[in-house]
């Protein structure tokens, strides 16, 4: 056999691998998709948005785990958005050159994949602990851990494509940096930092393992922010391990709603950024 | 005009500018109105720094707030067993023996089997789509890999539960365990009763989660290679092995690898993904069909029945000891990236 | 070097004396001395890299945004040295405005881009603003083309209207000095020529300084003439005379193209 043909015969392997390597791949994570639709479907009912979570054996829905959800995702992501921006504009406007820049987004890097069990360790230390009992708002400040190196990791990355022209020219009308900054270069990228926030929501809306100990569960109705609080997530876990048919199947349905609400969310800011892109 | 004017009013009132509209409309003081002006905003200005340089430090703060209240919780558990909790098998919360030797031995072998597959599917994907996959299939298959990067890990986890499970214990184990039930090694590997959860289920499905990241990642470096190189491996007749193989690959080895350490620090860290298919059992067990635990998944099934201040500060040491090994994994993953990065730029 | 005295009976707005410029440890400007006269025009010219923008980037302390980069020596404006740290930044740059190589207009509507400078410094009522705004674009000649619409985008005006806007704001703040960089560099030729009229108008309110590579550019709109090569003012003087009977050998072999 010739030399070409071994090469040409290798180049074919190789692809024909690449090729089944993608089908493989896909195959999977299309059959996850596909059983998550099949299965969630078929619970899905007025009941699940109407009723709280039942008792085993009985009709219910996850209003109280939906309400729940969105109250902590809310907080969470007030109290993160603020200060992940504010610090991502420290290092993309002030500290573009210093120390302090360098060292915070390796550390925030490492914190946008830490184990976020591990924060809900953390938050239990720092707030249930000394509480005493479980709460919607240690859940909240244990999301909010999470939004911070989302946000702050976008802020930097958007305000840094703002063209350098720009916050010169602002200079030379005789503004101050503040203002630079507040006016020009945040309006300039807007879109960039409202997909920041987007991302983190669909980030956090599915965290389960920073509620187990800092929100914990609640079978009932309740938006008391001190006590104990239900959450999508966290009503997966519990239903889905027990033994009876009903709850694993809201379990089913409540991961169909965290699944399509968190690809609606990176969608919409996928959309945004890619606008952005655009009129550029 | 003859002499230098030291200020715009006086600059205002010479001649040559009679037939200027715009100074007319303007305050005659306008100088002393700007110094007020400017002495407000500078104000404004400093605190503006000084707030978002405080927001920059805070992020810092919290990292050493983790760490520090980590080693804190865990100081009961680090004195009772020192570094003997690293390598003790033992798990019993009534006579207060706790080891984490089963806890990382599971985490570390889930995460070793999740990467021996995602590493040459991912890597096959991203090949895949920069070279092979045709161009109006490429953004839609790629859009399609980024967003099931960011679906929760749970959804994995129910999906391996109710689904992959069962499938596993009526259809791959029984099989795998005739097949290798004669040849030494594997024999021990492949031993025990098929109970469909396990070491191995875990890390399959620990594969398939981190397969989105691993392919994102690969392509995103692989589309860091200028164009003229891989033009010029074409150039001179290599196919598209060779050119993946000799050009493309050598160029961004050090961003793949960094990739690969992501995905392996988020294996390493995952909970809800593994908590439903591990199984829960406290020992180190040689087969990968039997029942272990990861470090995450432990914590996640027992801290909020623990009672008893050793038991959680066991816990929260084995938190610990996940926060280490995966700040060291993901540092080196950052470190190699950053370095691409700065290579493409 | 020539001695940069006064050329002619002028009034001096900007002084400089003995400017050197640093870019980190590199020198990029040597011992760099010129007037620049008021309410006339000074270009400045030489083969890229000579120095010219970064002599204009001194004169509103603009390298100021960058680590690294320091001036030495002198800067007299109407007598005040603006290199002293002590100077406030901000207000200098409203006495000395800029415009770019690229046009920069900001993320917002066209009456915002003007407002934009005005707000920084004095509280307007709409109507007063309104008025200032107008005189603005007509002081820059736009304000015809964009009268119409002006809640639209900056960003929607063409490049020459995008760089006319950008002196309308500039002249908004009611600046002393205008700094042009290369402003015509990203223009077609009849947008340049309307750039360059204006220019000429605004030499009657404002001493300008211009920063260009095109030396019939040069020729039309300024009435001195500095030329600039590695770092150093070869020539400077009357913009006829530099052009028709430079002194310097180099001056001569750049003008008449021999190299640069």
């Amino acid at each position: 056999m010739s030399l070409y043909a071994t090469r040409r015969q290798r180049n074919s392997m190789a692809t024909t691998l690449a090729w089944a390597a993608a089908i493989f791949g896909l195959a999977w994570l299309l059959l996850i998709l596909i059983s998550l639709l099949y299965e969630g479907v078929i619970g899905l009912s007025p009941d699940v948005f109407t009723q709280t979570t039942p008792p085993p054996g009985s009709k219910g829905g996850l209003l109280n785990a939906i309400v729940g959800s969105l109250i902590m995702t809310a907080i969470g992501v007030a109290l993160g958005t603020p200060l992940g921006m504010l610090a991502g504009t420290y290092m993309a406007e002030y500290g573009r050159y210093s120390k302090l820049t360098t060292v915070v987004r390796f550390i925030n890097d490492i914190l946008l994949s830490a184990p976020s069990i591990v924060v809900g360790l953390f938050v239990y230390e720092l707030l249930v602990g000394p509480m005493g009992h479980f709460s919607g708002i240690s859940g909240a400040v244990a999301l909010s851990l999470l939004v911070i190196p989302v946000v702050l990791r976008t802020t930097e990355d958007m305000l840094l494509l703002v063209p350098g022209s720009m916050r010169e020219a602002a200079a030379a009308l005789g503004a101050p940096r503040a203002l630079v900054i507040g006016k020009v270069a945040y309006r300039a990228a807007k879109a960039g930092l409202v997909t920041g926030v987007l991302l983190a929501v669909a980030r956090v809306s599915g965290e389960t393992a920073p509620l187990l100990f800092t929100a914990l569960n609640n079978q009932f109705w309740s938006t008391d922010l001190n006590a104990p609080m239900a959450s999508l997530p966290a009503v997966i876990f519990q239903f889905a391990l027990s033994p009876y048919k009903d709850w694993q199947q809201l379990a089913w349905t409540g991961a169909l709603l965290i699944t399509l609400a968190v690809l609606a969310l990176s969608i919409t800011a996928r959309a945004l950024s890619a606008g952005r892109r655009k009129s550029k | 005009m003859t002499t230098s004017e030291p200020t715009r009013r006086e600059s205002n009132g010479t001649g040559d500018m009679s037939d200027m509209t715009m100074e007319d409309a303007a305050p005659r003081s306008a100088v002393v109105d700007r110094a007020k002006a400017l002495s407000s905003i500078a104000l404004l200005d400093r605190i503006f720094f000084h707030v978002t340089r405080a927001a920059a430090v805070i992020v810092l703060l919290i990292l050493g707030g983790v760490i520090v209240s980590l080693f804190h919780g865990s100081m009961p558990a680090i004195k009772a067993f020192g570094f003997g909790f690293l390598f003790s098998e033992a798990w019993n919360p009534v006579t207060d023996k706790f080891g984490a030797l089963p806890a990382i031995y599971g985490t570390l072998v889930t995460s070793i089997i999740a990467m021996l597959i995602a590493m040459p599917v991912g890597i096959g994907i991203a090949t895949f789509l920069t070279e092979l996959c045709p161009h109006a299939l490429r953004r839609p298959i790629g859009i399609a890999i980024e967003l099931l990067a960011g679906i929760p890990s749970i959804i994995y986890g129910i999906w391996g539960l109710f689904v992959f499970a069962p499938f596993v214990q009526t259809h791959v184990q029984p099989p795998l365990i005739s097949l290798f039930g004669d040849v030494p090694v594997l024999s021990t590997l492949f031993a025990g009763p098929p109970y469909g959860i396990g070491l191995l289920t875990a890390g399959f499905i620990l594969a398939i989660m981190v397969l989105p990241f691993i392919a994102s990642i690969s392509r995103d470096v692989f589309e860091t290679v200028p164009p003229v190189l891989k033009e010029a491996a074409a150039g001179i007749g290599c196919t598209t092995w060779e050119m993946m193989r000799y050009v493309v690959l050598p160029y961004s080895r050090v961003g793949v690898i960094g990739g690969i350490m992501l995905g392996l620090g988020r294996a390493l860290g995952e909970t809800m993904a593994v908590t439903f298919v591990i199984g829960n059992a406290h020992k180190v067990s040689p087969s990968l069909l039997a029942p272990g635990t990861t470090i995450s998944a432990t914590i996640a099934n027992e801290f909020t029945e623990a009672v008893g201040d050793l038991y959680t500060a066991s816990l929260i040491e084995l938190g610990l000891i996940l926060f280490v090994i995966t700040f060291i994994v993901l540092a080196i993953a950052r470190y190699m990236l950053m370095r691409i990065e700065q290579k493409s730029a | 070097m020539n001695a940069p005295a006064q050329v002619k009976n002028h009034a001096t707005k900007i002084s400089v004396r003995s400017l050197d410029f640093y870019y980190g440890g590199t020198r990029a400007l040597k011992t760099i001395s010129l007037p620049l006269h008021t309410h006339k025009v000074t270009a400045f010219i030489g083969p890229s890299g000579c120095g010219k923008s970064t002599l204009l980037r001194v004169l509103n302390r603009m390298y100021d945004l960058y680590p690294g980069q320091r001036a030495e020596g002198e800067v007299l404006l109407d007598g005040e040295n603006i290199l002293d740290p002590a100077i406030d930044l901000n207000a200098l740059r409203a006495r000395v405005g800029m415009i770019f190589q690229k046009p920069t207009p900001f993320p917002m509507s066209i009456y915002e881009n003007v407002a934009f400078g005005i707000r920084l410094y004095e509280r307007l009522s709409r109507a007063d603003m309104d008025a200032r705004v107008e005189e603005a674009l007509r002081g820059a000649a736009i304000w015809d083309e964009v009268k119409d619409k002006l809640q639209a985008s900056g960003l929607g005006l063409s490049g020459g209207q995008q760089q006319r806007l950008c002196i309308a704001r500039s002249v908004a703040v009611q600046p002393e000095v205008i700094l042009f960089d290369e402003p015509c560099s990203a223009l077609d030729p009849i947008s340049t020529a309307k750039v360059e009229e204006l220019i000429e108008e605004l030499s009657s309110r404002y001493t300008i300084a211009i920063v260009t590579h095109n030396m019939q550019q040069a020729v039309r709109v300024s009435d001195y003439t500095a030329f600039m090569y590695l770092g150093e003012l070869v020539e400077f003087g009357d913009t006829d005379d530099v052009f028709n009977r430079p002194r310097e050998k180099r001056t001569q072999d750049y003008i008449t193209g021999r190299f640069g």
